[in-house]
């Protein structure tokens, strides 16, 4: 029995290896692709347009409300990372019910992957939105105490992504295969079922931690600007004795 | 459990393709459709109200142009019916003003009528009674009634007041007596010596009969007359008539 796409390889060069995890990836990114493009080729700005630009425009809209509630801020700058981080893992774990089909997010390496990004991309709208130093400031509250535990915390919420969407969509194959084994037939499907709605709820926690994660870093300013003016004059001789 | 780092990086990069392709391909079309369409809907909407507002607009004109013209109508009949009564009263004015005239005009006729009338009447009534009178004189008349007629004569110009006697006695003209009896000279002496003593001496008297006195002796000197007959009381008696008929002719008008 085969825990992790990983270990399927297809095609090996040097110490390169074309696994299931990558193949299977590449999969999902073309029918993204390929049903974006189908739709979007002929898109309608009139009151008559077909059911899929609707599908695709209800997935957007409502991606972009999300952003909008979680964040308070326009949605515009966080829709492409945090909505194809949706897209990819729905649809990977959606293609769950093709037989022979291996999610990929069942393999940590992905996770771990996706993880990383979210790593990189948590500083990087930061400072692109407050300043470096602003942003670095972060770590350092309340008190320059902090700055382990908050480095900490960023490290293992990192890990902490990777490794809950990795179980919960391996434990779901795992149980199907182990369960296939055991009593075939009618229960495993209703695990398939129930793998499907975990596949969702996960693909929908990874991206809303996601933005929650870089809405906390992006409201720095905006919490001050919130709260007036005085904290802020107060808090930033402070800062730049310590800097 | 364990991590490739090779397919890690590998889906690093596919993931950063992938946001790549889906922006490409998925949010920016789809946001721009989007967008497009609610700007569409929202100058559809603006067109609308505009459109709306143009409609009020001339719906409230055509209100303000019907009211005018209501009043207009108002004021037109009101007109028409101040001139019909305008006219109608000018019309009962004329028509009462006719029948007046016409009243009139019919009142003055029958009052002429009326008159003329009562003229023929009173000259039918008095030549009645002067024929009648006459004949009954000439009936009676006899040397005592021509006495009787110039003794009452003589006491006439005996009572003659003063000025009267005056003017009578001052002109130089004869004394011309008139009477409608034949006087016989017994009676004219009486008469000379009469009118001797009472106006003056040695004026000369000249006798003449005239029928149209009535039964009657007359003085004339200058432009003086003095005179008794019955034609006198023929002019009372018309009189008379006259105011018999008068008081019949008042009531008559007063009802």
């Amino acid at each position: 029995m085969t825990i992790s796409p990983d270990s399927v390889v297809f095609w090996q060069w040097g110490w390169f290896s074309l696994n299931a995890t990558i193949v299977f990836t590449w999969g999902v990114m073309a029918l993204l692709t390929l049903i974006s493009w189908l739709v979007t080729r002929r898109l309608s700005t009139g009151t008559n347009f077909s059911r899929w630009q609707n599908l695709l425009e209800v997935l957007v809209t409502g991606m972009r409300d999300q952003i909008r509630q979680i964040s308070h801020q326009e949605p515009g700058r966080y829709l492409p990372f945090v909505g194809s981080l949706f897209l990819l893992i729905a649809m990977a774990n959606l293609l769950n019910v093709v037989p022979g089909y291996m999610a990929p997010t069942g393999s940590l390496s992905t996770t771990t992957a996706l993880a990383i990004c979210v790593f990189v991309a948590v500083p990087l709208y930061g400072i692109v939105y407050e300043g470096p130093l602003t942003y670095l400031r972060h770590y350092i509250r309340p008190t320059w105490l902090m700055l382990p535990f908050n480095v900490i915390g960023e490290i293992s919420r990192t890990i902490a992504l990777a490794v809950r969407l990795y179980g919960n969509i391996m434990s779901g194959t795992v149980i199907v295969a182990i369960l296939l084994s055991l009593t075939p037939y009618f229960f495993p499907v209703v695990m398939q079922l129930l793998g499907l709605l975990t596949g969702m709820i996960q693909a929908y926690i990874f991206a809303v931690l996601a933005m929650v994660y870089i809405a906390s870093a992006t409201s720095v300013r905006q919490g001050n600007r919130g709260s007036g003016n005085p904290p802020q004059s107060a808090s930033e001789p402070q800062g730049e004795q310590h800097g | 459990m364990t991590i490739d780092w090779v397919t890690v990086s590998a889906q690093i990069v596919n993931f950063l393709i992938l946001v790549w392709l889906l922006k490409r391909f998925l949010y920016q079309p789809v946001i721009r459709a989007m967008d497009r369409r609610e700007q569409r809907v929202s100058n559809r909407l603006n067109e609308a109200q505009e459109r709306e507002q143009a409609a009020e607009d001339r719906a409230r004109q055509f209100e303000k142009k019907s009211e005018s013209l209501d009043r207009r109508r108002d004021e037109i009949l009101n007109q028409a019916r101040e001139d019909a009564a305008r006219e109608k009263k000018q019309m009962l004015e004329d028509a009462r003003a006719e029948v007046a005239g016409t009243r009139r005009h019919w009142q003055q006729q029958a009052n002429a009528e009326k008159e003329e009338f009562l003229a023929n009447l009173r000259h039918a009534a008095a030549e009645a009674i002067q024929a009648i009178a006459r004949k009954g004189l000439r009936d009676l008349a006899d040397a005592e009634l021509e006495e009787r007629i110039v003794h009452t004569f003589i006491e006439r110009l005996k009572s003659l007041d003063a000025d009267s006697r005056k003017a009578l006695a001052q002109t130089a003209e004869p004394v011309r007596i008139a009477s409608a009896f034949e006087l016989d000279s017994g009676l004219r002496s009486r008469l000379t010596r009469a009118i001797h003593e009472q106006l003056a001496e040695q004026v000369e008297v000249e006798y003449r009969r005239s029928p149209e006195l009535l039964g009657g002796i007359q003085l004339a000197r200058g432009g003086r007359r003095l005179g008794w007959n019955l034609a006198d009381y023929m002019e009372e008696l018309e009189e008379r008539v006259e105011t018999a008929f008068s008081p019949a002719e008042s009531t008559r008008e007063e009802d």
